[in-house]
């Protein structure tokens, strides 16, 4: 299967095309041997704006499915949905916002279903021990989100509405204005479905009784997805102010108001209005920046602020349509936020930068209300404070141009904790400027600390948890090639292995609840194959193809806990060890056609890798297709999209007992008014 | 053809069959299961949200197991945390937590013939008659009344001091007209209802969070705690076994445990004179017993053990292994004698065991 991806799907190193263009300029492949010295030796996707904006309805997580070689675990449509690099976890990724991390302290990880693609402009994916430059804890690698200012003069204004199946409604606007010195930009999205999706529940079945209550009849029922509604706001507030005198302002301020059913398991028996599974989440996140740009060095700092309020209710009619609460627990998360960094370059061979950062949690969460034994009301919880500081230092050489080397030493403080030095060494060279062939290679450690649930969540937590570490190592050969104006390709494979000790997981307890422990030794290696194909057909037909395929076998080398353990040297649950993803687009004149592919290979769900009936998660493939046409008008340029989901109506599971839905549709209509032009 | 128009064709094939075709789902095959004489009925848990809880069944004779009985007899799925069975006049009654819902087979075929459903968060059913019988519940202070013949839920027990967010009671045993039951999460009471009336007409304090609850031929009542867990704003304590007289509903004898022991799974063998129970180890004792033996029946061996049960006729001891949660676990069949007689891979958290006479 991998020949046969590799022989129709050549794909992108980086996803270099804007599908909605008219024409497309092939011209990169003479700059790729240019190597910026930040990027020395980096093992990065980009994911361009293109990407990022191609449907109001799509999250990040949608994004990175079709367009990354990171394993994307999904509950279901506007459901948690997490990323995973190389093998290792979510809570492995690390992800920054404008330089802000945005992983939860309380859950270590982040929730990509909760981020817009159309709120990010730009989005890179720093693999392994190319994430150690931007920050500590990403053992499998980080995920790097970021505003931009755009180049707006005067005022201008976009919106886009959308419409699609389950009663779906996806409404974007954006206004701006700018001016030499200043770029000014409010978004909102409103995304609201009742997801009540059709599908045929094969786990399973209703019966039919006869009058005394004997089974004459049994069949499989086609069902809705109760309890599935959602409705996201999301509104997105940016201020940049440039001096003209290398001195630049931002402030990015960002606020989510959601409101999320959790859908009903597939094995669901209780009545659809007799329970109520909420999820709720206010969050703002701000940040103010200041940099100062000069020829050859660049300071800046940055100053943020994180509010999280997600309360979560779990409720059943007791009676007379009266709903009680079974679960009512409350989150709540505070964190504030300064960064200082520098870049001195020294002539053209060295650059050094520094950065510091600082992290203040306020974190508490309630899960249950009890009474105890005294008859006094309770809280089972924690209120507890932490503060996160990560500093770095790098120096970046190129001896010769054809050759870079990076350096980089951080040292991370959790608490009262502090890891040892965290190395990264990175290296590339290009060994023919026939093909612009690069090797690239790297090495590091790294460690992660344990969450505020891993060690005060009540009950469970475990204080005596010790941080993961681990070694990471990743080498590989890039190309590019290509006629300017005619086609441009390239490539990328990429072998890497990481060992992670100390890994931690949670486990049910003979007590009857979770409880996180370390686990021995975890390995996880493989491969990663990108690559890109842009072809010019004609003056108005161009073609874009790129794919990505992951070999990553995730292994658990934890001690056998008794004779009877089945799990050791088996691949790690949920982890498939085949993920591969292609899109290809087709644009002519105002007319551009997309179809997205994405493959998993069977996941297990147990630690022994044994298949059970009960417990099978098989392969599968997903494919989706867009048509779009654009207007240009006196007044305004339009667009038209219609988009096809799940296109041959596949029944497939991404979590055992969590339905998707099948095939489904969605219409968007964008206009664009040109306001004095 | 061409040699490339053959390459073309192939090339398109195996797109095609990458885009779409591929999904391996098997469903509706159902098989026929005639399970003769005695058996033992495994109820395996399953992880919480997976929906992945299975049933087991060991002939004892044969020493042959199958696994999955419950979807490869009904083509379907067992639910979301499998937590009890409770065998009647030839029915299974399997009450599967996170489902809300109670399973009817026919333990011969492990054929469905009836469900109960809506329940809050079951845990177990006792009959009174074939036409009534109680369920307790997780997260709901009411214990449910059902008509099983109906499968309809037909009343609520509501239980004093508790609220939605605190309710908990789990086993039952009846003695005469009365009903004890325990109350587990955050709780530390035994209940005792009137089945005449169904209202809870008394409480007995224990110690913290009792996990269990079973009689012994001297109709004296038998519940182990766990003593609640660090931290815990109800408090953690030593946890111990208590013998209460059913009667008098008065604690007789108290045995206390070592601060952060977790003692589960109180069992009694088929005459009702011998206690087991899990405490990293297996531990046996006599009913009539003063104090806690120092030496135990099986001895913790890297195993956690988290099912118990004892044959009723022969005395054999069955041990539940959960291994890590998340692999098939394993049961090891002892003698009364503690001598390793079989042992084999179930499902996924096998905690709960039903015998078929």
């Amino acid at each position: 299967m991998l020949a046969v991806l590799l022989t129709l799907l050549p794909t992108a190193l980086h996803a270099q095309r804007d599908w909605s263009r008219q024409g497309i300029d092939i011209d990169e492949v003479t700059v790729m041997g240019k190597r910026p010295m930040k990027e020395i030796g980096l093992q990065q996707t980009k994911l361009d704006s293109a990407l990022l904006k191609e449907n109001i309805a799509l999250s990040i997580a949608d994004v990175l499915t079709f367009n990354s070689s990171i394993f994307v675990k999904s509950y279901g449509r506007a459901t948690l949905s997490t990323v995973a690099f190389r093998g290792t976890e979510a809570s492995h990724t690390q992800v920054t916002w404008n330089g802000m991390r945005l992983n939860n302290p309380m859950l270590g990880m982040v929730d990509f279903s909760m981020i817009p693609s159309y709120f990010i402009d730009d989005a890179s994916l720093l693999h392994g021990s190319s994430s150690i430059s931007e920050t500590g804890g990403g053992l499998g690698g980080a995920v790097k989100l970021a505003t931009k200012a755009t180049d707006t003069r005067g005022f201008n204004l976009q919106y886009i509405q959308g419409v699609g199946s389950f009663r779906t409604f996806d409404e974007f606007l954006r206004l701006s204005y700018g001016n030499d010195h200043w770029q000014l930009s409010t978004r909102v999205v409103y995304s609201s479905s009742p997801n009540d999706f059709r599908f045929v529940n094969r786990e399973k079945k209703e019966n039919i009784y006869d009058q005394d209550m004997n089974i004459v009849g049994q069949y499989y029922p086609t069902m809705r997805n109760r309890s599935g509604a959602y409705r996201d706001l999301h509104i997105l507030q940016e201020a940049y102010y440039n001096t003209g005198r290398g001195s630049r302002l931002g402030l990015s301020a960002w606020y989510i108001n959601s409101s999320r059913e959790l859908p009903r398991l597939t094995v669901d028996y209780g009545e659809e209005k007799a329970f109520e599974n909420i999820q709720r989440e206010q969050t703002f996140r701000g940040v103010v920046s200041w940099d100062l740009l000069r020829s050859n060095w660049k300071v800046g700092a940055r100053g943020g602020y994180t509010y999280t309020w997600s309360p979560y209710d779990y409720k059943r009619d007791v009676g007379n349509g009266h709903m009680a609460s079974m679960i009512r627990a409350r989150n709540r998360v505070s964190t504030i936020f300064g960064q200082m960094e520098g870049e001195y370059y020294i002539g053209k061979k060295w650059l050094f930068t520094a950065s510091l950062s600082a992290y203040q949690h306020f974190a508490y969460n309630r899960d249950k209300n009890i009474i105890t034994t005294a008859g006094e009301s309770s809280i089972v919880g924690y209120d507890k404070a932490r503060i996160e500081l990560s500093g770095a230092v790098s120096a970046k050489w190129k001896p010769h141009e054809r050759m870079g080397v990076a350096l980089t030493l951080r040292e991370d403080m959790f608490g009262r904790d502090h890891s040892p030095l965290i190395p990264a060494l990175l290296l590339d060279g290009v060994l023919s400027k026939h093909g612009n062939i690069t090797a690239k290679a790297s090495i590091s450690r790294n460690y992660r600390f344990p969450t505020l649930n891993d060690l005060y969540f009540l009950p469970g937590g475990n204080e005596n948890l010790r941080k993961e570490r681990g070694w990471s190592y990743d080498a590989g050969l890039e190309f590019s090639t290509g006629r300017k104006g005619l086609f441009s390709v390239s490539g990328s494979a990429t072998w890497f292995e990481s060992r992670i000790h100390d890994w931690i997981i949670w486990l049910p307890s003979p007590m009857g609840y979770y409880k996180p422990s370390n686990i021995e030794l975890v390995h996880s290696y493989g491969v990663e194959l990108k690559s890109d194909l842009q072809m010019q057909l004609s003056r108005d037909l161009h073609l874009n193809v790129s794919a990505t395929y992951s070999w990553t076998p995730s292994i658990d080398y934890g001690r056998n806990l008794s004779e009877a353990d089945r799990s050791y040297g088996k691949q790690l649950v949920y982890i498939p060890l085949h993920s591969a993803a292609a899109t290809a687009t087709l644009g002519w004149r105002k007319w551009s056609l997309l179809y997205k592919w994405c493959y998993y290979s069977e996941r297990y769900t147990m630690t022994s890798n044994d298949i059970m009936l009960t417990g099978t998660l098989p392969q599968y493939f997903m494919n989706n297709i867009t048509l779009e046409k654009g207007f240009s008008t006196r007044w305004a340029e339009l667009s038209l999209k219609g988009s096809v989901n799940n296109l041959f109506d596949e029944e497939y599971l991404s979590v055992l007992s969590r339905p998707m839905p099948g095939i489904n549709f969605e219409i968007f209509l964008g206009i664009t008014p040109k306001w004095g032009r | 053809m061409t040699i490339l128009s053959h390459i073309t064709r192939l090339a398109l094939l195996l797109a095609c069959s990458l885009m779409a075709g591929c999904m391996e789902w098997e469903y509706g095959y159902t098989e026929d299961f005639n399970f003769g004489g005695r058996g033992l009925y495994i109820v395996n848990e399953g992880n919480f949200q997976y929906g992945n809880a299975s049933l087991s069944f060991y002939n004892p004779d044969t020493r042959k197991v199958e696994n999955e009985v419950f979807f490869r007899a009904n083509a379907m799925k067992l639910g979301d945390v499998a937590q009890s069975i409770t065998i009647r006049n030839g029915i299974g009654w399997i009450v599967v937590n996170n489902s809300h819902a109670i399973f009817a087979i026919d333990i011969a075929s492990g054929k469905e013939i009836g469900r109960i459903t809506n329940l809050t968060s079951p845990r177990y059913i006792h009959f009174l008659s074939d036409e009534k019988a109680y369920v307790t519940q997780l997260w709901d202070n009411r214990i449910f009344i059902v008509n099983p013949r109906r499968r309809a839920i037909t009343g609520y027990i509501t239980c004093p001091a508790m609220t939605m967010e605190t309710g908990s009671t789990e086993q039952m045993v009846q003695i005469g007209k009365y009903v004890y039951v325990n109350c587990w999460s955050y709780q530390n009471r035994i209940l005792k209802i009137d089945t005449t009336t169904d209202t809870v007409v008394g409480e007995l304090e224990v110690g913290i969070q009792p996990t269990s609850l079973k009689s012994d031929r001297n109709g004296k009542l038998w519940t182990v705690t766990d003593g609640g867990y660090e931290n815990s704003p109800y408090g953690h304590e030593a946890p111990a076994l208590y013998c209460i007289d059913a009667e008098s509903f008065t604690i007789e004898r108290t045995f206390h445990f070592q601060k952060g022991d977790a003692p589960s799974e109180v069992m009694l063998n088929g005459a009702g004179d011998t206690l087991y129970w899990i405490n990293d180890d297996i531990w046996s004792m006599s009913v009539d017993a003063q104090h806690l033996p120092t030496r135990p029946f099986l001895r913790y061996n890297d195993t956690i053990y988290y099912g118990l049960s004892i044959d009723p006729s022969t005395g054999d001891v069955y041990v539940a292994d959960a291994i890590d949660y998340q692999q098939q676990g394993k049961i090891y069949r002892y003698s009364a004698e503690g001598e390793l007689l079989d042992e084999f891979y179930v499902g996924i958290i096998p905690g709960a065991f039903g015998w078929k006479e």
